[in-house]
């Protein structure tokens, strides 16, 4: 499967650009074959297979830095990126701190991290077929879902080839597979879109057709009769996928660029108490089997276990090698963001979290782009389950919540047992003591 | 992870920065004479691709028993210069080569792509895509025959490709030094300016062959003020389907500049706005963005086919409040949602969606109009060979009215206006949300105090319905919309006009 020409090729190219006057060079090169099938109302809408590549390169004259990237992988093209880019770079503004990455010995054992199925690979095309037709059939024999938008089963086989001029060359191959489905319930005027999507690395853990039918449509018909509620400011109870969306705007506020750049409110905040004692975020990118686990980063740093929220002290940053070096830090392996970012697990049951609000919002979804790492607002419009005395009772929509991720990390005060690593950034769900519900 | 049938619209396009020397390849191509600018025959010229392997290719693909069969052939060059923290730190040229193979049968797309343009590499992919038939094949392929778009919607005097890098530094530099002597509070800023060109050859069973070469530029500047331990940004971008004129006939890159720290600069003094349902209005400088998201997607074909769209069942009556007309055009001269062909060959016309409040159009490509028995009219889009064609929007305009700005502002009490977004998103069941950038409070009857971290929530039923006034001073919003995991290049257009009521986000 592992194509040593393409490493050869990164090799040749590094050299290349090196003979022809950069300092410093990086070649990455990506190949993969993606299989999906989208299935609607029972029949084949949409059968997709191809093998593609794509090729990265960096170059480094003197602290100047120029880019290029091409699918086109004839010699003449690739020769002439390296060439103009070159050429491109002595034009740029020199910066002392830019370049690749000191060298740093790969330790990992990549069988260990198991992010490569075979089973994928065997996997039959007619098997995944059959896989996405059972849960759409699921879902459609269930009378309350109105419609299915259809379901998708997909899978992605692929390498990585990474060699600089430091002398990294490194390769690793990677498996993932998904399958879902979204929905439509709800009366005509007040309709409700939901899904559920599973993905694993492996096909084992890979949720069944009938778990992921029962997810979608458990989500969507939860929601039927959503109605709007009076503005208010209440306690808000984040859903695990919600806590996980929170937790992508921290992984935006603690990436090194936006730190460095002071376009995020963490910015200088190294040692400060920010969240309540019961947050913990962790950045692991060599935790076996998760989504986001690979042996080195983009720049050939290899990943690993990066405490960035200790009992709501915030420790690091998220950094690649010319963030680091901009804070006079320590590149994290985060050249491509967040590894496996998560909340860690507390010791409530989700069933305890509920019962402990008197009233407040149950947050399940959310839609709209309202978040501004500069201050740390947040302003969203929200879907969820209206909680009274510790019960769920109507579901909610039509509403906006709004905050600030500041008040909000200091605000969480119950921590979830249900923490999952399916998605690349998780976590379990957290109660926060107060939000601004905005409706009637 | 949980639903990926939404639609959003992106103000802050997150397209990966950069530039080119003279211009990289192209220049060289076009100093040896080996691709004339509108080349029909650029993949045959530069890859050996023939007619005759092209036919081939489509007969292979139909081999299996299907109906249609599609070769999108695509050649692209993006270059980027980005500076911030006053120095020129980034530059890129990326290109994009490869076919996408399509099948259709009935409602069923079988699809294949490589980046390698070898006959036997496009044949195992034609093979692929066939697979979704099974049978024999029926049908014939018809000899391709070259088809020319009467349209010129792109501005080709000194176009961005032909432009040195020192004089596309330059213009960033103007921009960024603008922006921050506009005001010593002004922190931060990162200027860039992105240019494309896009060569495509579509061609397919019954014979179509025609071919397109687009150019696409856009400038980019976000400021940053502080004062008091408050940091706010401001954003401004311009550009569409132009060249180097568009900085001298339309808009400077010191004035781009300008606009993003004024916008910075106001917020800081902005106040968080006042949560709950209340009149709004929406100004003309971006809330086509409302238009686009709210009511244009919702008349998309593919979803209305499909019965997943709200308006499915709407065609032919009465919609809107009858002062409300919305159309889509392709074909307005270089505006950044514009094209001579859309990505399935068709050439693309004026598409009237509602008029005077009555659904009459929906936002074809082939496969929809041919399934719901209507005419393409060149709304098939892709961003890439890699996908596949679907409806989409290309610059979405609701037409001027009677109304005043002035008389607009005057006839609210208490409410709120919305000025610069940073987004919005819409499901396909109407649900909207808009993250407004800057707004501003409205009371008696005059605009007062900036709000910032306001939220636009609600239905396109609802805003349909709530239309109450539309003023005439259209403007245009420039944006990248995503779809089904696509992005495209847009605009979207519209008056200043006032809402009776809509929901407003914010703290309490």
């Amino acid at each position: 499967m592992k194509d040593q020409n393409l490493l050869q090729l990164a090799e040749e190219l590094v050299g290349f650009g090196k003979k022809n006057g950069a300092s410093q060079v990086e070649v990455s090169i990506n190949q993969g074959t993606n299989f999906s099938v989208d299935i609607l109302q029972g029949e084949i809408e949409k059968l997709t297979e191809a093998v593609s590549k794509g090729l990265g390169l960096r170059i480094f004259v003197e602290g100047k830095v120029a880019r290029a990237s091409s699918s086109d992988f004839s010699k003449d093209t690739l020769q002439k990126l390296v060439t103009n880019a070159i050429l491109r770079a002595k034009l740029s503004s020199a910066d002392p701190l830019a370049g690749l990455p000191e060298k740093e010995p790969l330790t990992v054992d990549v069988t260990a991290l198991k992010i490569y199925d075979p089973a994928i690979l065997e996997m039959a095309p007619e098997k995944k077929i059959r896989a996405a037709k059972k849960t759409e059939a699921i879902c459609l024999a269930d009378h309350r879902v109105k419609k299915t938008f259809g379901s998708t089963f997909s899978t992605y086989i692929g390498e990585r080839y990474l060699s600089n001029s430091n002398g990294f060359s490194g390769s690793f191959k990677r498996t993932s597979c998904s399958c879902g489905v979204s929905l439509q319930a709800g009366e005509e005027s007040n309709l409700f879109d939901e899904g559920w999507y599973d993905s694993s690395v492996n096909l084992e853990g890979l949720e069944s057709a009938e778990t992921i039918a029962k997810k979608a449509i458990h989500r969507v018909t939860r929601l039927i009769g959503g109605k709007k509620v009076e503005s208010q400011n209440v306690p808000v109870v984040f859903e695990p996928p919600m806590t996980a969306e929170i937790l992508g705007f921290f992984s935006t506020c603690v990436g090194g660029n936006n730190v460095y750049l002071k376009q995020s409110f963490l910015a200088g905040k190294i040692g400060e108490k920010i969240g309540n004692e019961l947050v913990t975020i962790i950045d692991d990118g060599l935790k076996a089997g998760a989504p986001g686990t690979e042996p080195f980063d983009g720049e050939g740093v290899p990943l690993r276990r990066t405490v960035v929220m200790e009992n709501g002290i915030l420790r690091n940053y998220l950094l690649d090698t010319y963030a680091a070096r901009k804070l006079s830090m320590k590149s994290t392996g985060n050249s491509g963001g967040p590894n496996n970012l998560y909340l860690s697990a507390g010791s409530s049951t989700p069933e305890q979290i509920i019962k402990s609000v008197d009233k407040g919002l149950f947050l399940t979804g959310t839609i709209g782009f309202g978040q501004v790492p500069t201050t740390g607002d947040i302003s969203r419009g929200a879907f969820g389950i209206w909680i009274e005395k510790g019960e769920l009772t109507y579901p909610v929509a039509e509403i906006t919540i709004s905050g600030n991720l500041a008040q909000l990390l200091q605000g969480i005060q119950m921590v979830g047992n249900d923490l999952q690593f399916k998605d690349s950034i998780t976590g379990p769900t957290i109660k926060v003591a107060e939000m601004t519900v905005g409706g009637k | 992870m949980v639903d990926n049938r939404r639609r959003d619209f992106l103000r802050k396009s997150s397209v990966g920065l950069v530039a080119t020397l003279t211009s990289g390849l192209w220049f060289d191509m076009l100093a040896k004479g080996i691709v004339p600018p509108h080349s029909t025959t650029f993949f045959e010229e530069r890859f050996g691709v023939s007619r005759e392997d092209m036919k081939k290719i489509l007969e292979t693909a139909l081999s299996k028993g299907g109906e249609f069969s599609e070769l999108f052939f695509e050649y692209r060059i993006n270059n980027s210069v980005q500076m911030e923290e006053d120095l020129i730190k980034d530059s890129s040229e990326n290109i994009t080569l490869g076919v996408g193979i399509r099948v259709l049968k009935g409602a069923q797309t079988g699809y294949g792509y490589t980046d390698d343009l070898s006959f036997e590499k496009m044949k195992q992919t034609a093979l692929t895509a066939a697979a979704i038939a099974a049978g024999n094949s029926k049908v014939s392929i018809a000899d391709l025959t070259q088809k020319t778009s009467g349209l010129k919607v792109y501005d080709l005097n000194l176009p961005m490709n032909e432009v040195k890098l020192d004089s596309k530094v330059d213009l960033v530099k103007q921009a960024y030094m603008a922006a921050q002597a506009y005001d010593k509070r002004i922190t931060k800023v990162q200027a860039s300016l992105v240019d494309e060109l896009q060569y495509v050859t579509i061609v397919n069973s019954e014979g179509l062959f025609i071919a397109d070469a687009r150019p696409q530029m856009r400038m980019f500047v976000s400021s940053t003020a502080e004062e008091n331990n408050i940091r706010n940004t401001g954003f401004k971008s311009a550009g569409g389907r132009v060249g180097l004129n568009f900085f001298i006939t339309t808009e400077t890159p010191q004035s781009i500049g300008k606009k993003a720290s004024e916008e910075a600069i106001t917020l800081l003094a902005a106040v968080n706005p006042v949560a709950g349902e209340q009149p709004v209005v929406l100004g003309s400088r971006q809330s086509g963005v409302m238009i686009h998201e709210a009511v244009g997607h919702s008349l998309e074909a593919d979803g209305n086919r499909k019965k997943t769209s709200i308006m499915w069942d709407k065609f032919g009556t009465q919609v809107a409040n009858p002062i409300v007309t919305i159309y889509d055009d392709p074909t307005i001269p270089f505006y950044r949602g514009s094209y001579n062909v859309d990505d399935e060959g068709t050439i693309p016309q004026k598409k009237m969606l509602i008029e005077n409040g009555k659904l009459v159009g929906y936002l074809q490509d082939r496969l929809s109009a041919k399934l719901m028995n209507m005419e393409p009219d060149g709304h098939g889009r892709r961003q890439t060979y890699k996908n596949n064609p679907i409806p989409r929007m290309a610059n979405t305009v609701l037409a001027p009215g009677n109304a005043s700005v002035e008389e607009i502002i005057r006839s609210v009490k208490k409410g709120f206006y919305a000025e610069t977004y940073q987004g919005g998103q819409v499901s396909d069941s109407g649900k909207f949300t808009f993250s407004v950038n800057m707004g501003y409070l409205i009371e008696d009857g005059k605009i007062t105090r900036p709000v910032k971290n306001a939220t636009l929530i609600g239905t396109n039923v609802q805003i349909l319905n709530e239309i109450e006034l539309i003023a005439h001073d259209t403007a245009f919003f420039l944006g990248t919309c995503g779809k089904d995991g696509q992005s495209a290049a847009v605009t979207a257009g519209t008056p200043t006009l006032k809402l009776r009521q809509m929901t407003v986000g914010g703290r309490k």
